[in-house]
């Protein structure tokens, strides 16, 4: 746990003063909130008073999309007899505040961070990265699918987010952990007081600690090394049995940003290329246009997502594609647990490792 | 739940077939099972939590699923009618499958609700059964349990949203799809989505814009629901799919009505009975010709 | 603007290959850009048609010749059928160079085998024609091409360059019942060809690619010719999309073909799982 550079706390009254004060200077600000759809669903969306905030259920949908949205035009582009122009799609991103975010959301932007800073840097990723300040809120509503802490994190983690919100009785403490957030309680000095008894604070931490007893086990190093050394096991097959390949996982997913680049006509000579939230659980992802498809069965298919999480990205770029939010297991029309996954792999690399211990344990 | 299991024993072990495909416990609830071994069909249960609509595992789609060779299916009354369509199309044939008919007294909407059924967690789908003692199976197994208690009513909200003046009811159908990001969970989970390459994905022409803007969704969740006119099943595994928590199935649900009313069709869990689509009748109506 | 903005560039000459495969000559529209642009030979780059999309290609002409651009393809799908309708004057999107590239450096002082079959023979033909341009600092070339016909041939002209030359030696060849009356080449598989041909192993390198089947029966003569892993180079393709590592797509286990490819050593392709 990264120690904050300041603590404040902020109560009720201060928190619906702030989110009037951005609203009213133009910043946007995304929190969990009713929809307002037919079932009724929390979702982060944009708020224009803390009034609509929803702090005790968890969103359904992620909050990947205000930073890779499902489609995203990257470029218009006009034809004129054998020329084209091309313009910008305007850059602008407003100044944003995401408030109230789970730890789980927020931790997997720096992840995802990573990949989108490979060699070229993705520009529309980070113009909306740097145009946000992430104030999270530390999580007491994990349930059986979360595992965040089975995956180095915790439902007070403060990892990408600039400011942590922890519940105190008076309102929240808020543990500054970035330049950014810095900068932002500077700026809305008005709206913080001074940190209160440390003891607050830690008898949250204390009524959280025992809240997924299930993923303590959990050991992803266990699977990694399991997947690295077994592309073609039967266990792939059997895991995909019940999949319906519907990509669901991959949308909720705070990780998953996988994309794909399509032209969409608007007319007969204008048109946008887009970008699309496109996953590796599709059929057609792999698909090559003279028919031949690497990943042609869905047996292949999951095995990609599991390393691509637990081997693959660790591998390449040093940390989990995983944030253990369990919202694919949520998600999985199947009953396909996330969770259980990684913990069945780990379990048949922990059997390997006892049928063949090594010479010095004799 | 002891003859469910023999059954199934017996099954793999006479070779008759090589995976009976079923429901088990799960971590976090039911889960469908797949049981190629004998020694495991211990594992299968059926209770009031077990929604899934297994009939989409035989769809020829399921090439992994074929692979294991012939199948045993356990089907409630809802999910033998999407067999029946699989049959009535000839994308399986009866030899094919052995099916595992169960008597059922209704499901809860999500397959993680312990306890008895209420008209609150009863899925939509339980309302008005008629074929809680499914006909087509080749083997019945299970007491009858009561009927379910009258939850929601799918015909209620269609009614609902047809009672909306129009602008309300676009208004309600932009807020919904807005939240749709072209995942295809709704596709994928449905027993009568078959085609090899699904509309939306051919690019000679684009048919369907790919991309999870209202237009393109619009343009997709109507189309899908045409191309299910007079075959949907009803199963409303869709909406249980759809992870934005969209109610695609009353779009279905409205082409429902619209082709019972013009062509006196329902769904029938009755393979030889022909559909609408597919089939042609000298009385058809021809109002739209003439 | 951001990183997935292509150059424009203006087709310059079409060539039908064959009756499926379109080579298009292009140049820059951007005076600036033709005058700075530079790339490696193995090298690849996303082409686009402005409402169709982008397809992934190598650049087919050598470095030593910008600021020529061309890029050869089979018409297989949507984008590349409409790139083969495209006429002299028309704009392509062109966006690049990506991915790695033939060490062409470490190659000095070496004899020279470029094997390839059918369309395998566009990305071999930059780094032929690029050692070609720096002939002297390579020893002995050969180059072994073969298609399944004679109507399947590509780079006809280029051909003729080669063969014209006393500085290198190429054997020709289509499959057996590919040839025509006035066929002047082998007849043969490519493997088979190649076993015959015997380029010598002692201080040199191959550059395999070609159909996988033809890779799979290819290496194995290499094997036996003398050549080590290490000796042998090819070039993969797969499904791509962003070209710079971020769409996910186009990974053989950790690999990324856009990024750690698409040139590889024999050695590293024995190290892939089979995700092809």
């Amino acid at each position: 746990m990264s120690t904050p550079l300041s603590i404040k706390h902020i109560d009720s009254a201060q928190l619906e003063g702030l989110v009037a004060a951005l609203v009213g200077a133009g910043t946007t600000v995304i929190a969990p909130a009713r929809r307002g759809d037919a079932r009724d669903t929390v979702g982060y969306r944009a708020v224009r008073t803390m009034a609509e905030v929803v702090l005790d259920q968890r969103p359904d949908n992620a909050l990947k999309a205000f930073f890779l949205p499902p489609t995203d035009p990257l470029l218009h582009y006009e034809r004129k007899g054998k020329d084209v122009t091309l313009t910008e799609v305007d850059p602008q991103i407003a100044p944003r505040v995401v408030l109230g975010a789970l730890p789980c959301d927020v931790a997997g932007l720096p992840i995802v961070d990573r990949v989108m800073n490979w060699d070229y840097r993705d520009e529309p990723w980070f113009g909306r990265r740097d145009a946000t300040t992430v104030i999270a809120l530390a999580c007491d509503k994990a349930d059986d699918a979360c595992f965040c802490s089975g995956v180095g994190l915790a439902p007070d983690s403060p990892q990408g987010a600039d400011l942590l919100l922890i519940p105190t009785p008076a309102g929240f403490a808020v543990e500054v952990h970035s330049d950014k957030g810095v900068a932002f309680v500077a700026q809305h000095a008005a709206f913080f007081a001074d940190a209160r008894d440390a003891t607050e604070v830690q008898a949250f931490r204390q009524r959280i600690a025992g809240l997924l007893p299930h993923a303590e086990g959990l050991d992803p190093d266990a699977a990694r090394t399991w997947i690295e050394a077994h592309f073609m096991d039967p266990h792939w097959a059997q895991l995909a049995l019940a999949c319906h390949g519907c990509g669901a996982c991959t949308m909720v997913c705070p990780t998953c940003h996988c994309f794909d680049i399509v032209d969409e006509q608007e007319g007969v000579t204008k048109g946008t290329r887009r970008r699309n939230q496109d996953y590796c659980q599709y059929g057609l992802f792999t698909l090559h246009g003279a028919g031949h498809n690497p990943r042609g069965d869905q047996g292949a298919r999951i095995r990609q997502r599991v390393s691509h999480k637990f081997a693959i990205y660790p591998d390449r770029f040093g940390a989990i594609l995983c944030t253990g939010c369990g919202r694919c297991s949520r998600s999985c029309a199947a009953g396909i647990d996330m969770f259980e996954v990684v913990e069945r792999i780990a379990g048949l690399q922990a059997t390997l490792d006892e049928e063949a211990p090594t010479g010095g344990e004799l | 739940m002891k003859p469910l299991q023999d059954l199934a024993r017996q099954l793999l072990e006479a070779g008759d077939v090589k995976v009976v495909i079923g429901y088990q416990d799960g971590r976090r609830g039911v889960q469908p099972a797949f049981i190629t071994d004998p020694a495991q069909a211990e594992r299968l249960i059926f209770d009031h939590r077990c929604v899934h609509n297994l009939a989409t595992y035989v769809s020829p789609r399921r090439g992994h699923v074929k692979r294991l060779g012939r199948a045993a299916v356990m089907l409630k009354g809802c999910d033998a009618r999407a067999v029946a369509g699989l049959l009535r199309e000839s994308q399986i044939s009866r030899d094919d499958v052995v099916l595992i008919g169960v008597r059922c007294g209704g499901v809860h909407d999500t397959p993680d609700v312990s306890g008895p059924l209420t008209a609150e967690t009863v899925a939509p789908r339980c309302h008005g059964c008629t074929v809680r003692e499914p006909s087509l199976p080749d083997h019945l197994v299970g007491e009858l349990p009561p009927a379910p208690p009258v939850g929601r009513d799918l015909d209620a909200d269609v009614a609902r949203l047809m009672a909306m003046p129009a602008a309300e009811r676009l208004a309600f159908w932009t807020r919904e799809l807005d939240k749709c990001v072209r995942c295809y969970a709704c596709r994928q989970v449905c027993p009568l989505c078959v085609c090899e390459r699904c509309i939306v994905d051919k690019t000679q022409p684009r048919w369907i814009e790919p991309s999870a803007h209202a237009r393109g969704n619009l343009a997709w969740h109507l189309t899908r629901a045409q191309h299910l006119a007079g075959r949907c099943s009803g199963c409303s595994e869709c909406e249980r799919a759809c992870p934005e928590g969209i109610p695609v199935h009353l779009f279905n649900h409205f082409l429902a009505g619209v082709v019972r009313d013009a062509f006196d069709h329902v769904v029938s869990d009755d393979p030889e009975v022909p559909a609408p689509v597919g089939a042609f009748r000298k009385d058809d109506a021809e109002e739209f010709i003439v | 603007m951001n990183l997935y903005q292509p150059h424009l560039m203006r087709v310059t000459e079409r060539i039908a290959e064959t009756s499926d495969t379109v080579t298009l000559r292009l140049a820059f529209q951007d005076p600036s850009v033709a005058e700075s642009f530079a790339f490696q030979a193995g090298q690849f780059a996303e082409y686009s048609v402005f409402g169709e999309g982008e397809c992934t290609f190598c650049i087919a002409s050598a470095p030593t010749r910008l600021p020529l651009i061309e890029c050869s393809f089979k018409t297989v799908g949507k984008v590349t059928k409409a790139l083969s309708r495209l006429d002299v004057g028309d704009t392509v999107g062109f966006r690049g160079p990506y991915g790695n590239h033939f060490p062409v450096d470490d190659w000095k002082g070496k004899n020279l085998v470029f094997i390839a079959g059918g369309i395998g023979l566009a990305p071999v033909r930059c780094v032929i024609d690029n050692c070609l341009d720096r002939r002297d600092e390579f020893g002995d070339v050969t180059i072994v091409y073969g298609a399944r016909s004679v109507g399947d041939l590509v780079y006809v002209r280029e051909l003729e360059a080669w063969a014209a030359r006393a500085d290198v030696r190429l054997v020709k060849t289509v499959d057996p019942g590919g040839e025509t009356q006035d066929w002047d080449g082998e007849v043969g598989f490519v493997p088979t060809v190649l076993s015959d041909a015997a380029p010598g192993s002692d201080n040199a390198v191959a550059v395999v690619c070609g159909p996988p089947i033809m890779i799979k029966f290819t290496v194995p003569v290499l094997d036996t010719l003398g050549f080590s892993p290490d000796q042998v180079f090819t070039t993969l393709e797969n499904r791509m999309k962003c070209g710079l590592g971020k769409c996910g797509r186009c990974n053989i286990g950790r690999v990324y073909v856009c990024k750690d490819g698409p040139v590889f050593t024999a050695t590293a392709l024995a190290e892939l799982p089979p995700d092809m």
